[in-house]
C-alpha cells in the first residue's frame, strides 16, 4: 500500500489526504453564520477532559486512536469531543435492555480493555505491545472479548456504542473533511454541478483519479 | 396528447392549494414561521380540541380544524424551530433535532432509535426525514385478504385518495409520472438527479428494474415564499432553505393564521379522564418545570408510535388501571419498522453523494407479493446519499476499522448508496411498554420497545439486499458494501374494525373513550414499503373532515360553535419565543 500524498494546504489528520490542495476552512466565509460558529469552534476550542478520570482518558484516548488509526500528529481530538458530549449528558435516545447508560458503557469499556490486556500478559492496555492492543481492538470489533467486564457488558453492543461516538467525532472535524474531499457546509451556497464527475470550482480535485490500493 | 393533459402540464407548479396558505404566510426574508399574531388561550379555557404533538399528524389536523373554526391548542414537547438560528448545515451539529430522551430497546432484533426515526419539536420527524412522499398502494389496505398476512385496514385506499391529492399540492410533491399502485402524476416536475442516481438507474434498467425520479416533498421552483431547493444535500439535518416540506412550513403557518395555538416546550404527562362520564377532560403537561392542565372538549394524541402508547399507558385511572383505552391490552402492540438495509457501490467516476438531496429516485416494482420470491409482500428501492459520518458507520459496520476504515473513507467521493424499505409484518409482541423503574426528568416512566423479526421479514430483507447488489453490479460498481438497518416507525395503537384487536375505530376514536382520538402513524395496521409521512398527513386530513362533519360521532367532539375566526389577541412579548 502506497501512502496517500502529504497535505499542502490546510490540515488533515496525520497530514495525509487525497486532496492535497483542499482546505475546507478556506470556504468558511461562504457558510451561514450559525454553522460557521459551530464548525470553527470545533476546530479552535478543544474541550478539556471533564467526564473521564485521568486513567480512563489515557486508556480510551489510545483506544480511539487505534479505531481511526491516528498514530501521529496532527490528531483530531476525538476523546475530548466525546468527553464533552458525555459531560453535557448528550445521549442518543436509546439504550439496549442488556446495556447500561452510554456513559457507564464507556467507563466499563476502559476497564474491559485493561482486563483483556492483562489476559494477554500485559500490565494494562496502554502499556501492552502494539500488536496486543491491535488484537484486542480487533477482537472487540468481532464481539469476541470474554471474561470479567465483558461477561456483564456484551462486547458487540458496546463496540457499537463507542464507535458511533468515535466516528461521529472524527468525521465531523474539518481536518477529516479535507482528507476525504467532502464539501462541508453548503448553505446558503448550494450546488449547481451535481452530475457524475462534475465539481464546483471550489470543490476539491483529487491527487489521483483512480482509487489507491485497498488497505487489507 | 389530450388537451386536459397539455393544460395540466402547462399549469404544473402554478396551482395554488385551495385551502392552505402556509407557503404564502411565510416571511420572504427569514425562514422562521411568523408567530407575532398567534392566539394564546388560557389553560382554563376549554379548547375544542387539544392535540399532543405538532408533527405530520398533529400539525395537519390542527391546520384543517383551525380553518373550520375550531379552537385548537397543540402541545409540543420540543422547540418551535427557527431554521435560520437553530439548524446548521452540519451532520454532527444536528443532534438537537432528534428525540434523545432515554428509551430502552429489546427483543431479538432491537431497533435503534434517536436520529434514525424520532423527531422532536414543531414539524416532528418530518423536520429530518429525507423527503420521500410516496402514497400507499391500494393493496396495503387489504393485505390480510390478499396475502394472508398482517391485517386489513378498516378503511380503503379510496378513502385516502382525495387527501393524498390535496396534500401533494400542499407540500408540494415533485416527481415523474408514477406508474405503481394507483397510477398518478405530481404537481411539481421531477428534480434533476445527481451522477450516482443516474448510474444506479442505468444499472437497474439493465436488469429490467424501473426507477423513477421522486416522489419528494421538495419544491421544484419557488412555491409561495418558499424558495427552490439548492441541492446542498443536508435534508436530514433540517432544511434551512424551507424548500423541503414539513408541517412547520406546510401546515403550521396556516393553522396559526386561523387561530390555533402551537404551545412548544410542553411535555404531556397524562390525559385526564372524568370517571363518571368516561370522557377525557384535558391534558396535564410540564412546561418550564411547572405542571399545568389544558382543559378541552376532546383530545387528539399525535405523539407517534412510541410517545403515543407511552402517554396512554402512563395515564392511569380507576377506570383504566392498565392505561387509557387499554382494557383489551392492545395499546403499544403491533409496532412496525421497515427493514432498511443500505448497499453502497464504488465507481471509477466521482459521485460525491453529499450533493443533491438524499432522496432522488425510487422504484416500487417489488412492492406487492410475488410468489416466486418466496415471501409475502415486498419492498421499495430508494437513494440515501449518506454524509461522511453515516458513510463511515456503513464502512465500519462492514468490519473495517483503523487504517482500512481511513482508506475506505478517503475514497468517499467515489461511492454511491441505495437503500431498501422492506415491509416487515405487524406482530403482537413487537410492542411499546413502560418501565416504572426508569423515569425521565419529570418522573414519568420511560418507554421500552421490543422488536423481533419473523421468518418472512428475514427473507424479504435478504432478497431486497441481493437486488441492490445486482443493480450495482449491473451498473459497473468495482466494490460493494452492504449494511443492515431499520427505518421509520408506525403502529402501536392500530385502527381496526374489531374492538378487541385494535385501539381506535376507523375514525381514529378510541373504542373505550368517546372523545379521545389518535392521529399519527401509530394507527396504521400495516406499513407497506412506502415512507409513512404522506399517509400520516392524509389520515389526519381525513379525520379532520369527518370530525368537522360530525360523522366521527355526534357526541365526540363538540360541534363547532363559531364559524368566524377567533378574535386575534394583541401580540405579547412572550410571543417571540
Amino acid at each position: 500500500m502506497s501512502d496517500p500524498p502529504t497535505q499542502r494546504n490546510g490540515i488533515t489528520p496525520q497530514m495525509r489526504g487525497r486532496y492535497p490542495d483542499y482546505n475546507v476552512l478556506d470556504e468558511a466565509d461562504r457558510w451561514d453564520e450559525v454553522t460557521r460558529r459551530l464548525v470553527l469552534d470545533r476546530v479552535q476550542n478543544v474541550p478539556p477532559i471533564r467526564f473521564f478520570t485521568a486513567p480512563e482518558a489515557l486508556t480510551l484516548g489510545l483506544f480511539c486512536e487505534l479505531v481511526v488509526a491516528q498514530h501521529s500528529d496532527p490528531k483530531v481530538p476525538v476523546l475530548n469531543m466525546i468527553d464533552a458530549k458525555l459531560f453535557r449528558g448528550e445521549l442518543d435516545g436509546f439504550r439496549y435492555v442488556d446495556m447500561p447508560d452510554d456513559r457507564e458503557t464507556w467507563r466499563r469499556v476502559a476497564l474491559g480493555l485493561d482486563a483483556s490486556a492483562r489476559g494477554s500478559g500485559a500490565v494494562d492496555f496502554v502499556s501492552a505491545p502494539f500488536g496486543v492492543q491491535e488484537r484486542i481492538v480487533d477482537a472487540f470489533a468481532q464481539g469476541d472479548l470474554r471474561g470479567e467486564v465483558w461477561d456483564e457488558l456484551p462486547p458487540a453492543r458496546a463496540w457499537k456504542v463507542v464507535t458511533r461516538a468515535i466516528l461521529s467525532a472524527f468525521y465531523s472535524h474539518p481536518w477529516a473533511w479535507n482528507e476525504i474531499g467532502f464539501g462541508g457546509p453548503a448553505y446558503p451556497r448550494g450546488y449547481a454541478r451535481i452530475g457524475a464527475g462534475q465539481r464546483e470550482s471550489w470543490e476539491p480535485r483529487a491527487a489521483d483519479s483512480e482509487r489507491p490500493e485497498a488497505a487489507t | 396528447m389530450s388537451r386536459a393533459h397539455e393544460l395540466r402540464t402547462l399549469l404544473r407548479g402554478a396551482v395554488r392549494p385551495p385551502d392552505n396558505d402556509s407557503a404564502f404566510l411565510l416571511d420572504v426574508h427569514r425562514r422562521a414561521v411568523p408567530r407575532e399574531r398567534m392566539a394564546r388561550y388560557d389553560d382554563d379555557y376549554p379548547a375544542d380540541l387539544v392535540i399532543v404533538g405538532a408533527g405530520a399528524g398533529g400539525g395537519t389536523l390542527a391546520q384543517r380544524l383551525a380553518r373550520r373554526g375550531w379552537k385548537v391548542v397543540v402541545l409540543e414537547s420540543g422547540p418551535f424551530w427557527d431554521p435560520d438560528e437553530d439548524w446548521v448545515s452540519d451532520e454532527a451539529g444536528s443532534h438537537r433535532l432528534y428525540w434523545t430522551e432515554e428509551r430502552i430497546i429489546g427483543g431479538s432484533d432491537p431497533v435503534e432509535l434517536g436520529k434514525n426515526n424520532c423527531g422532536h419539536g414543531v414539524g416532528g420527524s418530518m423536520v429530518h426525514y429525507a423527503g420521500y412522499c410516496p402514497r400507499f398502494h391500494p393493496s396495503d389496505f387489504e393485505v390480510r385478504t390478499r396475502d394472508g398476512v398482517g391485517e386489513d385496514w378498516p378503511i380503503s385506499y379510496e378513502d385516502l385518495k382525495p387527501h393524498y391529492e390535496r396534500l401533494e399540492l400542499e407540500l408540494p410533491v415533485a416527481g415523474d409520472y408514477w406508474p405503481w399502485g394507483d397510477p398518478h402524476r405530481y404537481p411539481h416536475t421531477a428534480h434533476p438527479i445527481a451522477g450516482g442516481a443516474d448510474v444506479a438507474r442505468g444499472g437497474a434498467r439493465k436488469l429490467g428494474i424501473e426507477m423513477r425520479v421522486g416522489p419528494v416533498g421538495i419544491t421544484n421552483g419557488a412555491f409561495g415564499n418558499r424558495p427552490h431547493c439548492i441541492y446542498r444535500g443536508f435534508c436530514l439535518q433540517g432544511c434551512k432553505v424551507n424548500a423541503k416540506a414539513s408541517p412547520l412550513v406546510t401546515h403550521i403557518p396556516d393553522a396559526i393564521e386561523h387561530g390555533a395555538e402551537i404551545r412548544s416546550g410542553c411535555m404531556a404527562m397524562d390525559v385526564e379522564i372524568d370517571e363518571s362520564s368516561g370522557r377525557v377532560t384535558g391534558v396535564h403537561y410540564m412546561t418550564d418545570g411547572r405542571e399545568r392542565f389544558q382543559r378541552a372538549d376532546a383530545v387528539a394524541v399525535a405523539g407517534y408510535s412510541i410517545e403515543t402508547p407511552r402517554l396512554l399507558l402512563n395515564s392511569i385511572s380507576r377506570r383504566f388501571p392498565h392505561g387509557l383505552a387499554n382494557d383489551n391490552d392492545q395499546v403499544g402492540r403491533y409496532v412496525m419498522v421497515q427493514g432498511a438495509p443500505q448497499v453502497a457501490g464504488r465507481f471509477p467516476d466521482e459521485m460525491r453523494m453529499y450533493k443533491a438531496p438524499p432522496p432522488e429516485i425510487s422504484s416500487e416494482q417489488f412492492y406487492e407479493t410475488e410468489e416466486r420470491r418466496g415471501f409475502a409482500r415486498g419492498f421499495s428501492i430508494q437513494t440515501v446519499g449518506p454524509l461522511p459520518i453515516e458513510h463511515a458507520q456503513h464502512v465500519l459496520g462492514h468490519g473495517h476499522w483503523g487504517h482500512a476504515l481511513r482508506e475506505y473513507m478517503r475514497d468517499y467521493n467515489h461511492w454511491y448508496t441505495l437503500g431498501i424499505l422492506s415491509e416487515l409484518l405487524p406482530l403482537a409482541d413487537n410492542r411499546v411498554t413502560v418501565v416504572p423503574a426508569v423515569t425521565d426528568r419529570n418522573g414519568i416512566p420511560v418507554a421500552r420497545i421490543d422488536y423481533s423479526q419473523c421468518e418472512n421479514d428475514r427473507k424479504n430483507i435478504a432478497y431486497a439486499k441481493q437486488t441492490l447488489h445486482n443493480i450495482f453490479e449491473a451498473a459497473g460498481a468495482q466494490d460493494i458494501l452492504a449494511t443492515d438497518r431499520y427505518a421509520h416507525l408506525v403502529g402501536g395503537c392500530r385502527m381496526g374494525s374489531d374492538p378487541d384487536r385494535s385501539v381506535v375505530d376507523s375514525d381514529h376514536r378510541a373504542w373505550q373513550v368517546p372523545n379521545l382520538f389518535i392521529t399519527d402513524g401509530s394507527v396504521m395496521p400495516t406499513q407497506g414499503s412506502a415512507n409513512p409521512a404522506l399517509t400520516i398527513m392524509a389520515l389526519a386530513s381525513r379525520l379532520a373532515e369527518r370530525l368537522d362533519r360530525g360523522r366521527a360521532g355526534a357526541s365526540a367532539a363538540r360541534q363547532p360553535r363559531h364559524r368566524q375566526r377567533p378574535p386575534r389577541p394583541a401580540p405579547t412579548r412572550a410571543g417571540a419565543g
